[in-house]
């Protein structure tokens, strides 16, 4: 049975005042069924009501993509910027004042693409924002191009033959620009984001979550769900994420270990 | 009539410490109670080895423009002062070293060079120095002190901007450059048996109100950010804005702010529209090239509303174009420059103390119509120094702008919710129960993206009202006009302003019908007051440092015929001169 729009309206409000929602604004999200946006949607509103933020001095600032309406679905402040700035732009809200809990959100092509001369920036100014890089390697808002992450030979409309480029890893960027903080996480384990983005929204400094994610419209060979569930573990038992070269050679030689890879000490 | 106007330039090789002496020289008159204005050339390169001029056109009344003439110059380096020989005016004074230190054939020598009507006055400044103080480093100030001697100037005031720049070096320093300038002083006064024909009486000082401050248009900008208490300035390095940041590099943080410098123009922009969404006032300081690739998110401050201060510091143009020269040609960039229609208010000040005052205004009226503001300037107005009356902000003129939501609509407001005037009520994250959602896809009253035919309409309309809207809270034309009908009417803006008024004055002085109006908001502009000048007028003169006629063309079409244009691209400020004899032509035919 079809729901009617007032219907559902009635619903979703019913469900909101209940309190259950926790950040879910009352604009339902317009990703596809069955996207893994859902999955990290799930996880930040976990940690954002574990952690018992107000929601009015939280801020997600958004690049251009999927992941880019995500203010519009979370009931905070929220700024949905231009492509491949939510960076920059969430560097000037967090220093504007320091007292909010900023977010800032985009996918692989705006943060890895357009955008990737910001994230060395912020992460050598270790400006305490929590960056969420959602990344399954193809162009969706766009239906369906290569990104700076997908595979060579990746193979879509804007790349019939498949393409030459080598893919970028995030995480090893994070990484090497000295980042203070750096995760490495699965959208299909909401619990595991939940659990790091409430360490990283408590370490002062930058953090950087890598997001591996689906589209489960336009990438029907990479990064399914399938494959991932099957390429993805946990970091090894006794890893010890305050240890920068360990965390590089462990993400450098094991693209797939999810988990807070490092940490920084506190001086 | 002015009492005293006069040119003074001093010329030398990078390294005879032309730009310093220029400088003590510029703080010694406005301590002695004269009005100038100055500006200095000098190479492009770091190590370039090159000429270097500075130029300082000093009198009793106020200075609207440099002139073309020189009447005192100060050779350091008589070959490379040859290139100023053609500006110097008849019976013009001449400074020269007459004992250089190597030998100079005698054709080298800037007496065998120029024209019998000037009046050399050969000088030893090196043996001077040396014999003083045993180094010839403070030559550059013994023809400072040579000049004092000559026209009797007051020497307290050299004294005194000697003493503060040298002291903080050491007392060995300071007392080199002392003796250095004393001993310019006194071979001028017991040695030198002349007296100059130009007139250089000391101004009668004015009272303590009419104090004078040393300022460029940079640093005026910066003063003026500082005064409107910018919180953070984020920016990129480029010439000619780069003494903005490194003014308020050492200042902002004093003043309890921050300053970041950012990896490009685009995050520098993108951090102030981040602030001011913060409800932090922020700052941006650029040129043409930063301006071009800030155009997107300056889009999103006009779609998103949020406020943003933008000054741009307009150097030649297209591309990297010509970095340390001055032009206006960014004005159709700073106003058209977006996809989509993206109205945003540009203002333009004329002089140095309009640099300090606009700026302050740029904050108020960024936060109440919510957009970014423009600041042009170009390179002459930031790099030249007056000696400013400074009148500091008032608490009213640096009052927060913001116009905040009605608490009674907490729960139920609507950010974006369209209003007769444009402008709807902002709130800021930490506000409870005024949450939203802001964005650059076209939106919502409540700040969903939206795009359906009505609504886009009716957005437009809302924020181009606002635009529209501002005008009443801008700086209103000004006019300089002593005759209702004018045979011509000169519009200008930016620094070409003071060169289109001194012409007209000189004008009106030879009994010409002509008058002058200075436009300083670009956009919006006053379309009544500009018309009812340009309908006294037989004919409408704009002149610009630009080649198309960005100002004509952006009014033009208010005129009843085609204006004339008079448009220059050589990279100097405007001459009035060519402005004058532009007038007498008009008045002419």
């Amino acid at each position: 049975m079809k729901t009617s729009g007032r219907a559902l309206a009635a619903k979703v409000s019913s469900i909101k005042d209940s309190g259950a929602f926790a950040i879910r604004s009352r604009n339902l999200p317009t990703w596809c069924p069955g996207c893994g946006y859902f999955g990290i949607h799930q996880g930040l509103n976990n940690a954002i009501q574990r952690l018992g933020l107000p929601h009015h001095e939280t801020v997600i600032v958004s690049g251009i993509g999927c992941a880019g309406r995500y203010p519009f679905f979370a009931d905070t402040y929220g700024l949905h910027a231009v492509h491949g700035r939510a960076l920059p732009v969430a560097t000037g809200v967090k220093l504007a004042n320091p007292g909010l809990t900023v977010f800032a959100v985009g996918g692989d092509g705006d943060g890895l693409g357009i955008g990737g001369g910001h994230l060395p920036h912020i992460a050598r100014r270790d400006i305490d924002v929590n960056y969420l890089l959602f990344d399954n390697s193809i162009y969706g808002l766009t239906k369906g191009q290569p990104s700076p992450s997908s595979p060579t030979g990746f193979k879509t409309k804007a790349s019939p033959t498949g393409t030459t480029d080598a893919p970028l890893d995030a995480t090893l960027m994070a990484l090497s620009y000295g980042a203070s903080f750096v995760a490495r996480l699965f959208a299909g384990d909401p619990e595991g984001i939940a659990a790091a983005l409430m360490e990283g929204i408590h370490h002062k400094g930058f953090s950087f979550f890598h997001l591996y994610t689906t589209c489960v419209t336009f990438d029907k060979n990479f990064k399914t769900w399938d494959h991932l569930k099957e390429w993805i573990h946990p970091l090894p038992e006794g890893y010890d994420p305050t240890n920068l070269k360990q965390a590089m050679n462990q993400a450098l030689e094991d693209h797939f270990s999810m988990g807070i890879l490092y940490k920084r000490k506190k001086e | 009539m002015a009492k005293v106007d006069l040119t003074i330039e001093i010329c030398g090789m990078s390294g005879d410490g032309t730009i310093a002496a220029g400088a003590l020289l510029n703080n010694a008159l406005s301590r002695a109670g004269f009005s100038l204005m100055a500006f200095d050339s000098y190479p492009a390169e770091i190590r370039g080895f090159g000429r270097c001029v500075t130029r300082c056109r000093v009198g009793d009344e106020e200075m609207l423009a440099l002139t073309s003439e020189t009447h005192v110059l100060i050779s350091l380096d008589d070959e490379q002062s040859f290139s100023r020989i053609p500006f110097l005016a008849k019976n013009a004074i001449v400074f020269f070293d007459n004992r250089p230190s190597s030998y100079i054939e005698e054709g080298k020598s800037i007496a065998a060079r120029v024209e019998p009507d000037v009046i050399l006055l050969g000088i030893p400044f090196k043996d001077l120095a040396a014999e003083a103080t045993g180094t010839t480093r403070g030559r550059n100030i013994t023809a400072l002190g040579a000049l004092a001697g000559v026209f009797d100037l007051p020497v307290e005031p050299f004294h005194k901007v000697i003493r503060n720049k040298f002291e903080p070096k050491g007392e060995n320093v300071l007392l080199v450059n002392m003796k250095s300038f004393d001993a310019g002083l006194r071979y001028a006064r017991e040695e030198l048996d002349y007296s100059p024909g130009i007139p250089f009486p000391v101004p009668e000082k004015g009272d303590e109100e009419t104090e004078r401050v040393l300022l460029s248009g940079n640093v005026a900008i910066a003063r003026g950010a500082l005064d409107a208490g910018l919180g953070l300035y984020f920016g990129y390095p480029i010439t000619p804005a780069t003494p903005i940041m490194e003014y308020l590099a050492k200042a902002l943080p004093e003043n309890g702010g921050r300053l970041f410098q950012m990896e490009d123009e685009i995050s520098s922009i993108g951090a102030v529209l981040g602030s001011f969404y913060g409800g932090r006032r922020a700052m941006t300081a650029t040129s043409g090239p930063g301006l071009a690739l800030m155009t997107e998110l300056i889009g999103l401050g006009v779609m998103a509303e949020i406020p943003a201060v933008i000054i741009d510091a307009q150097r030649g143009g297209p591309s990297t174009g010509l970095p340390t020269k001055t032009e206006q040609s960014d004005l159709q960039a700073a106003v058209f420059g977006g996809p989509g229609d993206s109205a945003r208010i540009v203002i333009a000040p004329t002089n140095v103390i309009e640099c300090y005052q606009y700026t302050v205004k740029s904050f108020q009226i960024a936060e109440k119509y919510q957009t970014p503001v423009i600041v042009l300037t170009d390179f002459f107005l930031d790099n030249r120094v007056e000696n400013v009356v400074m009148r500091h902000a008032t608490a009213e003129q640096i009052a927060d702008g913001n116009i905040y939501p009605d608490p009674a609509l907490k729960g139920k407001y609507h950010r974006f919710e369209v209003s007769e005037s444009g402008i709807s009520p902002r709130s800021i994250p930490g506000m409870e129960g005024f949450l939203f959602a802001t964005t650059g896809l076209e939106h919502s009253e409540k700040g969903i993206p939206d795009y359906t035919p009505n609504n886009h309409m009716e957005m437009s309309g809302k924020r181009h009202r606002k635009i529209s809207g501002a005008l009443a809270d801008l700086p209103a034309p000004e006019e300089f006009a002593w005759d209702e009908a004018l045979d011509v009417g000169v519009i200008a803006w930016g620094s070409t302003f003071g060169s289109a008024l001194e012409a007209v004055r000189k004008a009106q002085s030879k009994g010409m019908r002509a008058g002058a109006l200075k436009i300083t908001s670009i956009f919006p502009y006053h379309v009544d007051a500009i018309r009812g000048f340009m309908e006294r007028c037989t004919d409408i003169l704009i002149p610009e440092l630009n080649y198309e006629g960005q100002l004509a063309n952006l009014i033009g079409h208010l005129f009843r015929k085609d204006v004339v244009r008079l448009n220059r691209v050589t990279g100097e400020p405007f001459p009035v001169s060519i402005i004058l004899e532009k007038i007498e032509f008009l008045v002419k035919s």
